[in-house]
């Protein structure tokens, strides 16, 4: 190559990329959220993930992943209490897929662990793709600094914090103090100590925690929602089937999309309205870059 | 004369060793097994005691029935008869205990044994009358002092939970260390094994057996020798047993080394002052023996019978005792009015005939996935110490599990599917609004709605008025209780963030068991009681 050409070359590169800023950056042109609906959990999950650009985009190779699902209470997938098992199993792979190191799954349940582990399918399935599941364990309990509004520090599962990435695998559900329950209040799975005095101020304990752990990616798992009898459900008809799988980076987009599964308008969670006056994420999902499919 | 001691016998010995070892392990294996499989239903855990004709026989008296998995005992009984009190020495798992702490202490010579003097083996014999007199009068005591209900109840509720606090510490010193993998896996083994360490009576349970188990410096297999009631029973059932033993008097030295080692005081020297119902064949006697004069032919028909040396005049009096201590373990308010906090597990028969079955063994304590289940001290009167009751503050009865009820070796908590355990109430719960956050402080809560596992929730949340310290008024949502949907599970209790002393709390009225413990009129009259 001449010089004269090299510099021509870089002179046309140079405009090119003033002009064009967004041709190398691929973030800009995926989606805000994935919503997509489908017959098949491990296949919405799957079409969600990669029209968002691929499980590449959150997860590199080496990577520690802590996915978290809702395994908080002693039901079955029909009962649609915890998230879906093969959602998750769906993740697991992707991740371990795409190179990570070791996936991990832990909440801390409501109900005795290995009941929640095993009835909800999840250990089973998440075993089957490769990850360690893991039963919160008492001796990686930390006081952590959280730094909200309200909550100051609280005791966490260290395994969260000391993760390369999270993976927040909420299912959307009703809930008699916050309205719905999805994936800023899953956090509370997270932690130990007596979380159930967070319910005094859930609201602003379900934004400080959501501010706190920053998941690089929100899979809300509605296949099936709870729509009666929340957050625990018990007949089958309190669950519906719904069919459908949002993802997206922005946490708050997310949970604000899963109120529209229940005809509610995010502006109407305080929860969701206070987290975007903060910036934490948006909430009027007009503003938002949604690809919608069915499969 | 030539001093050989048996190869035949210390043969027989070691074998007995491994068979006591491997009934051991199994018996603990078992009991580690006893927790939530991962699907609804266990195997027979709870098999160790069908074999158990003790059991099977002062439930049955007590009850007035027979239940149908004793008729394993049976096994038990005919080898009795055969073979002599083989149960205790090459099976039992308490016995097996007894006996290496004994050889424990006689290496560290901290248990020197002597020549036995006196007829206190007869002592065990009296406690049986003492308790079979009892189950006549429908009052079943076996469950104290069971070997197997012994042993079991004092590994769930003392040396389980003191191991694993030892344990625990353990991963704490780890921790330490910063040898955070090889405990990370140690408590995700722990957790695996679900082992329910938070017993009320743990210390006193425990430190009971570990007393019984320090009776072995006094004299070896203390227990066995002289309290145990199951060995009182398999010792008058192994008088007409084809095993007796027979000293060659031309080899013996009459260096009495075996009436000093005997486990059981069997008193094998002299030969006729040898009694089959004390020996366990352990074959220590003969594999001891300096100039193998000892052994043990099988002969089909056994010379002479040797009673059960007991002085009628103590039988009798025991017998007594046992009559008049009916009242005295009966004695209980229970019978003025019902206990609150007497809440059985689901499925218990009604509480008179749960007593007769009882036997306290702890099966269902250790089946409980949440520790809930816990022995009582006094709320089921003297007669109900140790029975299970569920305390709400420590553990609630979770809703889509039946394993005490599976668990139960005697029926007296009748086995239950999944399905018929939900809808068994157990007691009701009731909010306390002096104490009740929303009630007091006006501030949200809804905990206990949350974890009410009933669909539609038996806890309804309701808008109410409630006055703060400055006058002003707020109308937070407050628990209310539909004691029609509660089942009294205890869940709003144990997870109510008011931590000291829980603002919801069930008590054992509205129990399904009960006919007269109810709290609404319509409820009895739908049942086919005497009303």
């Amino acid at each position: 190559m001449k010089r004269r050409e090299f510099i021509k070359d870089v002179a046309v590169g140079s405009i090119i990329l003033k002009f064009q800023p967004n041709l190398f950056a691929q973030d800009n042109t995926s989606p805000d959220l994935a919503w997509i609906q489908g017959e098949s959990p491990a296949q919405i999950t799957k079409e969600a993930i990669s029209a968002l650009g691929g499980i590449q985009r959150f997860i590199s190779r080496g990577d520690v992943v802590v996915v978290k699902p809702n395994i908080g209470w002693d039901r079955v997938p029909n009962q649609a209490a915890c998230t879906n098992p093969q959602v998750v199993k769906t993740i697991i792979e992707l991740c371990l897929g795409a190179g990570a190191k070791e996936v991990k799954i832990i909440d801390n349940p409501c109900n005795p662990a290995n009941r929640t582990y095993a009835r909800s399918g999840i250990a089973d399935a998440a075993k089957e793709a490769g990850a360690k599941v893991l039963f919160p364990n008492p001796h990686r309990l930390k006081k952590m600094p959280l730094n909200g509004e309200w909550l100051k520090e609280w005791e966490v599962y260290t395994d969260f914090v000391e993760a390369d990435k999270i993976i927040n695998v909420p299912i959307a559900k009703t809930h008699s103090l916050c309205r719905l329950t999805m994936g800023m209040k899953n956090w509370l799975g997270a932690l130990g100590g007596n979380r159930n005095q967070l319910h005094q101020k859930l609201d602003q304990a379900m934004i400080d925690l959501a501010a706190f752990f920053k998941p690089c990616l929100s899979v809300m798992d509605g296949y099936r929602i709870l729509i009666r009898n929340g957050p625990q459900g018990g007949r089958l008809s309190d669950a519906k089937l719904f069919k459908t799988v949002v993802a997206g980076v922005d946490y708050v987009a997310v949970d604000a999309a899963g109120a529209t599964f229940f005809d509610i308008q995010p502006q109407d969670l305080p929860y969701l309205q206070i987290a975007h006056q903060k910036g934490l994420g948006e909430i009027n999902l007009e503003k938002l870059k949604i690809e919608k499919r069915t499969v | 004369m030539k001093k050989e001691r048996s190869k035949k016998y210390r043969l027989i010995q070691g074998l007995r060793i491994l068979i006591q070892t491997v009934f051991f392990i199994l018996f603990f294996h078992l009991l580690l097994g006893t927790h939530f499989p991962g699907e609804d239903y266990i195997g027979r855990v709870e098999i160790f005691f069908h074999f158990d004709p003790l059991l099977a026989l002062t439930t049955s008296i007590a009850s007035r029935a027979f239940f149908a998995s004793f008729a394993l005992a049976a096994i038990t009984v005919v080898l009795t008869f055969v073979l002599g009190r083989v149960a205790c020495g090459w099976v039992c798992p308490l016995g097996s205990i007894h006996q290496a702490f004994s050889f424990l202490f006689k290496k560290t010579k901290l248990l020197r044994p002597k020549r036995p003097k006196g007829n206190q083996t007869a002592w065990k014999y009296y406690i049986l009358g003492f308790i079979l007199v009892g189950t006549l009068f429908s009052l079943n005591l076996v469950g104290i002092l069971d070997p197997l209900s012994l042993l079991y109840r004092s590994f769930v509720t003392g040396i389980l939970p003191a191991a694993n606090y030892g344990f625990s510490a353990l991963l704490g010193i780890l921790y330490k260390v910063h040898l955070f993998s090889l405990g990370d896996s140690l408590v995700q083994f722990r957790e695996n094994l679900a082992v329910n360490s938070t017993f009320l009576q743990g210390f006193f349970i425990g430190t009971l057996f570990v007393g019984i188990l320090l009776l072995n410096l006094y004299r070896e297999r203390f227990w066995c020798r002289y309290l145990c009631p199951l060995g009182a029973l398999l010792g008058l059932m192994s008088r007409w047993n084809v095993i007796k033993l027979k000293i060659d008097p031309k080899k013996c030295i009459e260096c009495h080394l075996c009436n000093i080692h005997c486990e059981t005081q069997a008193n094998p020297f002299p030969e006729e002052g040898w009694k089959s119902s004390e020996c366990v064949y352990c074959f220590t006697c003969s594999s001891i023996c300096p100039t193998n004069a000892m052994a043990f032919p099988i002969k089909s028909q056994p010379e002479e019978i040797k009673k059960v040396d007991l002085s009628r005049r103590k039988l009798i009096f025991t017998s007594l005792m046992g009559l008049f201590a009916v009242p005295f373990f009966r004695l209980s308010p229970s019978t003025k009015r019902a206990s609150p906090k007497l809440i059985r597990p689901p499925g218990a028969l009604p509480e008179e005939q749960f007593l007769q079955k009882c036997v306290k063994c702890s099966e269902c304590m250790k089946a409980c996935p949440t520790n809930g289940l816990q022995p009582a001290l006094s709320e089921a009167g003297p007669e109900g110490i140790w029975t299970p009751i569920l305390v709400p503050e420590i553990g609630h009865c979770e809703y889509y599990c039946s394993l005490c009820s599976q668990v139960c070796p005697t029926g007296a908590i009748q086995e239950l599917a999944i399905e018929e355990k939900t809808k068994v109430k157990i007691g009701l719960a009731w909010v306390n609004k002096n104490r009740c956050i929303p009630y007091d402080l006006g501030t949200p809560c809804i905990v206990c709605e949350e974890h009410c596992p009933t669909s539609p929730k038996a806890i309804k949340l309701v808008k109410t008025e409630v006055k703060l310290p400055d006058g002003t008024i707020k109308t937070p949502l407050a628990p209310v209780i539909d004691t029609e949907l509660c089942i009294g599970c205890g869940i709003c209790e144990n997870k109510c963030p008011v931590v000291d002393k829980p603002a919801i709390y069930v008590t054992s009225v509205g129990e399904s068991r009960s006919e007269r413990n109810q709290l609404l009129l319509d409820l009895i009259k739908e049942k086919s009681g005497p009303y």
